[in-house]
């Protein structure tokens, strides 16, 4: 297996080109959406490398240093919904998931019954903080099956839910952009929205 | 408004994970209440992350099967539940920072202390000890020194002491350089939370009687 190809940079600069943090913002949200372990392992190679070099660095010995990259990876596969990517990008995220993991872990080692964890300390993977729009836990779960459920829809309501949901358009601007009346716009979004309403009611 | 924040330093300290509990506790409740240096924190993870995640160390097969075995566990959902946890003084209810939130449940009820002063012990299982601390207005602290660092954050109100003025949100660094008297004349008085890591030092009046026994307050 072809993993990992030592760098020879020697800490210039080293900013991520724009199209991998796009590249690996798109498996992020396939892992979200759809628990695609295919996205994932792209995530793997990219990352666990990397988390490898930092571990290492960190931990001092092996067994730790794996321990660290799989905690921390863990957390991408079971937690990719937490990613914000208006918050920031992919390698902050995981970066600062093994931050915490490693300042947790080096804290049971010392064996200290300090009660500050890491997640006090910096929040990256408590549900939305501090912001005004604070999502419940309920409505948390519904944003995810609609996710799964999204996926599903006839291909031309979803163009229309994702341009108005997640990019945020007017419909006005939609029927624009689709060069389609504005009353089909607005038909194939109560379609679209009856649809996974009836959907999530058969979940329950 | 805001005028004391975190060192460079500290921010530093805080973003790569090599700050004390402590420490990064207020600074992490500081960054709750303020927008700047919340901004300064995200440039810095970001150009730390691009620079601790550039080298790779090839995978050995073991890493395989940890892939293997990654994805075969379920999503969690939801994530650690946002807490809507306040601070309750005298009938009067205060916001806390999210940092926190937690801490303010596990307070063992409000101690009454000379000059118009109420404390609160948090247990934060570190070295030194870590109080929410109430003024009332026309408050004080009896002067005193410190011998190890105080670091202090503003959660609600004003107050000065006799150094300069304090502001909601400021974030204050004191040691054995500082000799103060915290005191506030705002109606509303003033709450901040306090961690120091060693006992305060009384520098005068009858206070200073209070000195041999300051690690018993402190303990």
């Amino acid at each position: 297996m072809l993993v990992g190809i030592q760098l020879e940079d020697r800490q210039t600069r080293t900013s991520v080109p724009f199209e991998v943090v796009e590249e690996m913002a798109g498996y992020l949200q396939a892992v979200a959406l759809r628990r695609c372990q295919r996205s994932f392992s792209k995530l793997f190679s990219h990352f666990a490398p990397r988390l490898r070099s930092y571990a290492l660095k960190q931990m001092g010995n092996e067994a730790q240093a794996m321990e660290l990259v799989q905690e921390t990876l863990a957390n991408v596969w079971q937690k990719a919904h937490l990613f914000d990517v208006d918050k920031g990008t992919p390698s902050t995220w995981i970066f600062t998931i093994a931050r915490n993991i490693r300042f947790d872990m080096l804290r049971k080692q010392r064996n200290r019954k300090e009660d500050i964890c890491s997640e006090d300390l910096w929040p990256v993977l408590c549900e939305q903080t501090a912001s005004p729009g604070e999502i419940s836990l309920d409505h948390q779960m519904t944003l995810q099956q609609v996710g799964v459920l999204f996926e599903s829809l006839p291909e031309k309501q979803r163009l229309v839910i994702e341009a108005i949901y997640i990019e945020g358009k007017s419909q006005q601007e939609v029927a624009d952009d689709l060069e389609i009346p504005l009353g089909t716009v607005k038909s194939r979004t109560r379609l679209a929205l009856q649809r996974l309403k009836e959907m999530l009611d058969q979940d329950d | 408004m805001i005028k004391l924040h975190p060192s460079y330093a500290q921010l530093e300290r805080y973003v790569e994970g090599s700050c004390n509990a402590g420490e990064g506790l207020i600074v992490s409740a500081h960054l709750d209440m303020c927008l700047q240096c919340r901004s300064k924190v995200t440039e810095m993870e970001n150009s730390l992350a691009d620079k601790m995640l550039a080298n790779q160390v090839p995978l050995d097969p073991a890493y395989a099967e940890m892939c293997r075995k990654i994805v075969e566990l379920p999503a969690e959902i939801g994530g650690t539940p946002a807490l809507h946890q306040t601070l309750e003084l005298d009938g009067r209810q205060f916001t806390l920072p999210r940092a926190l939130r937690r801490y303010a449940s596990q307070i063992n009820g409000w101690s009454h202390m000379v000059g118009k002063l109420w404390q609160a012990r948090v247990d934060l299982g570190i070295d030194g000890r870590a109080d929410f601390i109430y003024m009332e207005k026309g408050g004080s602290v009896p002067e005193h020194t410190h011998r190890g660092s105080e670091l202090t954050l503003v959660l609600d109100g004003e107050f000065s002491d006799g150094l300069r003025d304090y502001d909601t949100g400021d974030f204050i660094l004191c040691d054995g350089r500082h000799t103060h008297m915290p005191h506030t004349d705002a109606d509303e008085g003033c709450l901040v939370f306090s961690i120091v890591d060693q006992p305060l030092h009384f520098t005068s009046g009858l206070a200073r009687l209070l000195n041999p026994f300051s690690h018993l307050f402190f303990k």
